[in-house]
């Protein structure tokens, strides 16, 4: 009988006693899908090895706003991973999940990696697009993400907006005009940057897409050479996609520690290398050098430089009413 | 093409039309003789011939002429053609385009619409009741029900009890979630006689391992008693409740580890008497009771199947109560719900007053056994002479057990019938047989001191066996027998103790 009661109580042990695993969420923006893939089994075996843990950790895609609108509504994410930094302010200030001040608790304002905006086109470069002017032309067909939903389709228009003011000599009247033009030969307006691509590779809409970098890239890579090029335009955006913890939801589901070294590792010589081969420009320097033959030389302005930082031009493009609104017809 | 062909057929009927001239001027250059041989009266004829061969050239010439002009019509015609192709391969272009931009569009809207309707609010009606939620199910809001219409019959009581129908249970159940962790109950009790509210409580879910919920609800002690009114295998509960507290009002820290594994809940409470059929909704003294359980299902995550059904634990609860009679129970009552013990007058509670109960449950396939021992134990004192005090120390036990018939798993949390009644898909309900032992000893030192034993039995146990029909998840029939006998009453006949209870229950169930 004792030895019976023994062999129970072993049993129930060991049925308590089972490997620890962690499972978090991270929650970002659309093109990512191919970077974290990747980077999450890589880091799931830099996590047992120190560890000795098993990390699962599970992905949502969607429009950069999108997904910070979903976070705020309840989702519940560990950490996220968005295309432009005012969607993760949005996220502390409405639901005040993270501290305000969450740039600052990673490197190069939480911003792993960098990308900027550059055009496809269909092989041979059928209608000569060559910078911004020949997007507004009457004949052209552009096809980019809705600004309001999409963190890469905000860049994409800042980048617009600043190649216009340039040209134009700082006139806000005539950058106005030029990119109401430009919103005139949208036909479709995705909710993100992976549905434009689709719209454009897949469902061979429209002549150009204003497409992230590393989304150009991909194309290239998985549909062939011989049957889209990337042109550079002549000035772009500086794009910084940040991430940060989400402090409260990751204290909850008592995975801070993990979420917290997920980061932290995007910094590491395998984190940028993983970002570079998914062709985002790495912040490590040794990294980028390596991968300098990838990444075009061209004129990049930035978000804080050019437009005063991410919440003046949120509210001033893209908040209700916005220049945004007032110019897109459709 | 025809234009073509006409000018052919001019050149060659002009060869026809002159055919002599032609055939003489073949045959004569075939000859070769012929030249050698004019006629002196060829002269005039010679003219003649210049004259048609000047006219041949000249046909010839316009022929030409022709032929020139119809293949520029042609290349016209073809370059033509060739733009009117362009121009349709263009336009087709175009119009690809715009069937390809409807056809995203297309989808972009469905999307959209998808993506609306997860923000919508959802709305369900099934067996487990109506739930109207929002769509991120951060706020939910459920009604369900609960309702009893029992029978009880008793036999050879010298007709002490009433036997008759009774409507025991009449709860419309609220609950719901606010801003996601918090959780609401309340339901009020329109059965019986009194109308009470039965639970109502605010839980805030932390995590599932630390809640925190207060107001009215169950204490956390007894294992019968904290099992659901809807899916007990008896219609009453055994004399083992009789010793543990029902609902009361406090706070109570709760939750679930290792995924239910461990289960704990300990809470501060105004204090309940032993089992009371009446709450309240108020505090009657300034003494608060402390009441906690902690209760273990080992195996209920591990696959050794035959031990998943596993449980045991201990609740008990302590109380200073100084506060003479309502903290004193006001009696015990059999299966049959007829009071059997109660303390006499001038007698109130005068102390401490613990419990502690051992219990358990193994589910297994059909087969289900629940276990529970209490001991409540209470001091006492007399407010009339004589003035004494004393140390109670009342217990209970029972131990039932249940086989499904029809092959349903058996649980803590009732029988869900394989096949619904129907009878025209061959679909019966749920068949339950179960049967129970019970017993409840009051302290001999409670005679004659604080009870009489011409009024109260100072102990009883009783054995019952029933059957449970559940025709469907929301639909319940019972029906049972109960037998319960007394010891230590020597008062006069009639009265509940002086013979054995028999009853004879029946029930109808709602809940949903």
């Amino acid at each position: 009988m004792k030895a019976l009661l023994a062999l129970l109580l072993a049993s129930a042990l060991v049925a308590m006693a089972g490997a620890k695993e962690i499972k978090f969420l991270n929650v970002s923006y659309d093109p990512t899908r191919e970077l974290y893939r990747e980077y999450n089994v890589a880091f799931a075996k830099y996590w047992k090895a120190k560890t000795g843990d098993d990390v699962v950790v599970q992905m949502s895609h969607g429009g950069s706003g999108k997904q910070a609108q979903s976070v705020i509504n309840g989702l519940e994410a560990d950490v996220v991973t968005l295309a432009l930094a005012y969607d993760i302010d949005a996220i502390s200030e409405k639901a005040n999940l993270l501290p305000a001040d969450w740039q600052k608790h990673l490197p190069d304002h939480s911003a792993p990696y960098t990308s900027t905006i550059v055009f496809l086109v269909r092989q041979g470069n059928p209608k000569h697009i060559h910078d911004w002017d020949d997007l507004v032309k009457p004949d052209i067909s552009v096809i980019t993400p809705n600004p309001k939903t999409s963190g890469g389709a905000r860049w994409a228009f800042l980048a617009a907006w600043a190649y216009a003011l340039e040209k134009n000599d700082n006139n806000e009247a005539k950058a106005r005009d030029f990119v109401a033009r430009l919103y005139k030969n949208v036909p479709v307006l995705d909710t993100g940057a992976r549905g434009s691509t689709i719209t454009f590779v897949q469902h061979e809409i429209g002549d150009v897409l204003l497409a992230w970098e590393n989304e150009a890239h991909l194309a290239i890579k998985e549909f062939g050479a011989d049957q889209f090029e990337i042109v550079m335009p002549s000035l772009s955006i500086l794009a910084e996609p940040p991430v940060a913890v989400v402090d409260k939801n990751a204290k909850r589901h008592g995975t801070l520690t993990a979420a917290r070294a997920y980061l932290e590792h995007l910094y590491s010589d395998e984190g940028q290398e993983i970002a570079a081969k998914n062709f985002y420009r790495p912040r490590n320097e040794k990294i980028a050098a390596k991968y300098a033959g990838q990444f075009a030389q061209l004129r990049l302005v930035t978000v804080d430089g050019e437009f005063g930082g991410w919440q003046q031009a949120q509210q001033k493009f893209f908040g209700d009413g916005g220049i945004f609104d007032q110019i897109y017809q459709h | 093409m025809k234009l073509n062909q006409l000018i052919l057929a001019i050149v060659a009927g002009a060869q026809f039309a002159f055919p002599l001239l032609a055939a003489d001027g073949e045959a004569t250059n075939s000859t070769g003789a012929a030249q050698n041989e004019i006629p002196a009266s060829a002269a005039p004829s010679a003219a003649n011939n210049s004259a048609e061969a000047a006219e041949i050239e000249a046909l010839k010439k316009e022929v030409q002429a022709l032929n020139q002009r119809i293949q520029n019509l042609e290349q016209q015609h073809e370059l033509q053609q060739q733009a009117i192709a362009n121009t349709n391969q263009e336009q087709i272009q175009e119009l690809d385009q715009k069937v390809r931009i409807l056809e995203r569009q297309r989808e972009l809207d469905k999307e959209d619409a998808t993506a609306a309707a997860k923000t919508q609010p959802l709305v369900k009606l099934d067996a487990n009741g109506f739930t109207l939620s929002s769509a991120d199910t951060n706020f939910a809001i459920s009604l369900h029900g609960l309702v009893q219409l029992d029978s009880r019959t008793f036999f050879a009581d010298h007709n002490i009890a009433n036997s008759g129908f009774l409507l025991r249970r009449a709860r419309p159940i609220i609950s719901g979630t606010v801003f996601h962790d918090f959780d609401f109950m309340f339901v009020p009790d329109f059965g019986g006689n009194t109308v009470q509210i039965q639970d109502a409580y605010l839980n805030y879910r932390f995590v599932p391992e630390l809640q925190l919920q207060a107001g009215k609800f169950k204490s956390p002690v007894g294992l019968e008693q904290l099992q659901s009114d809807s899916v007990l295998p008896f219609n009453e509960r055994s004399l083992v409740t009789d010793l543990v507290p029902n609902r009361d009002l406090g706070v109570e820290l709760h939750g679930d580890l290792f995924g239910g594994v461990a289960s704990y809940a300990a809470g501060i409470f105004n204090g309940a008497p032993d089992y009371n059929g009446t709450t309240v909704n108020s505090d009657s003294d300034n003494d608060k009771a402390f009441a906690g359980r902690i209760f273990f299902q080992p195996w209920k995550t591990s696959d050794m199947e035959v031990l998943r059904g596993l449980g045991f634990g201990v609740g008990g609860s302590y109380e200073a109560d100084r506060n003479g009679t309502s903290g004193l129970t006001p009696g015990y009552t059999t299966d049959g719900q007829q009071k059997f013990f109660a303390y006499t007058n001038g007698v109130a509670a005068n102390g401490t007053h613990w419990r502690i109960s051992p219990q358990g449950y193994y589910y297994y396939g059909p087969f289900g056994i629940l276990g529970e021992y209490v001991i409540s134990d209470q001091q006492v004192s007399r407010t009339t002479a004589p003035l004494v005090s004393g140390d109670l120390q009342n217990t209970a036990w029972e131990v039932s057990a249940g086989w499904v018939l029809t092959g349903e798993d058996a649980s803590y949390n009732g029988v869900t019938p394989r096949h619904p009644f129907n009878p025209r898909a061959g679909g019966w309900g749920a068949w339950q047989v179960v049967g129970r032992y019970e017993e409840l000893k009051v302290d001999k030192s409670a005679f004659p001191t604080f009870a009489s034993s011409t009024a109260s039995a100072s102990s009883a146990h009783a054995w019952s066996a029933g059957l449970n029909w559940y025709l469907n998840k929301n639909i319940r029939l019972n029906a049972s027998f109960s037998h319960t006998m007394f010891s230590g009453y020597t008062g006069a006949t009639p009265a509940v103790p002086a013979q054995a209870e028999n009853v004879f229950f029946t029930r109808i169930q709602l809940t949903f």
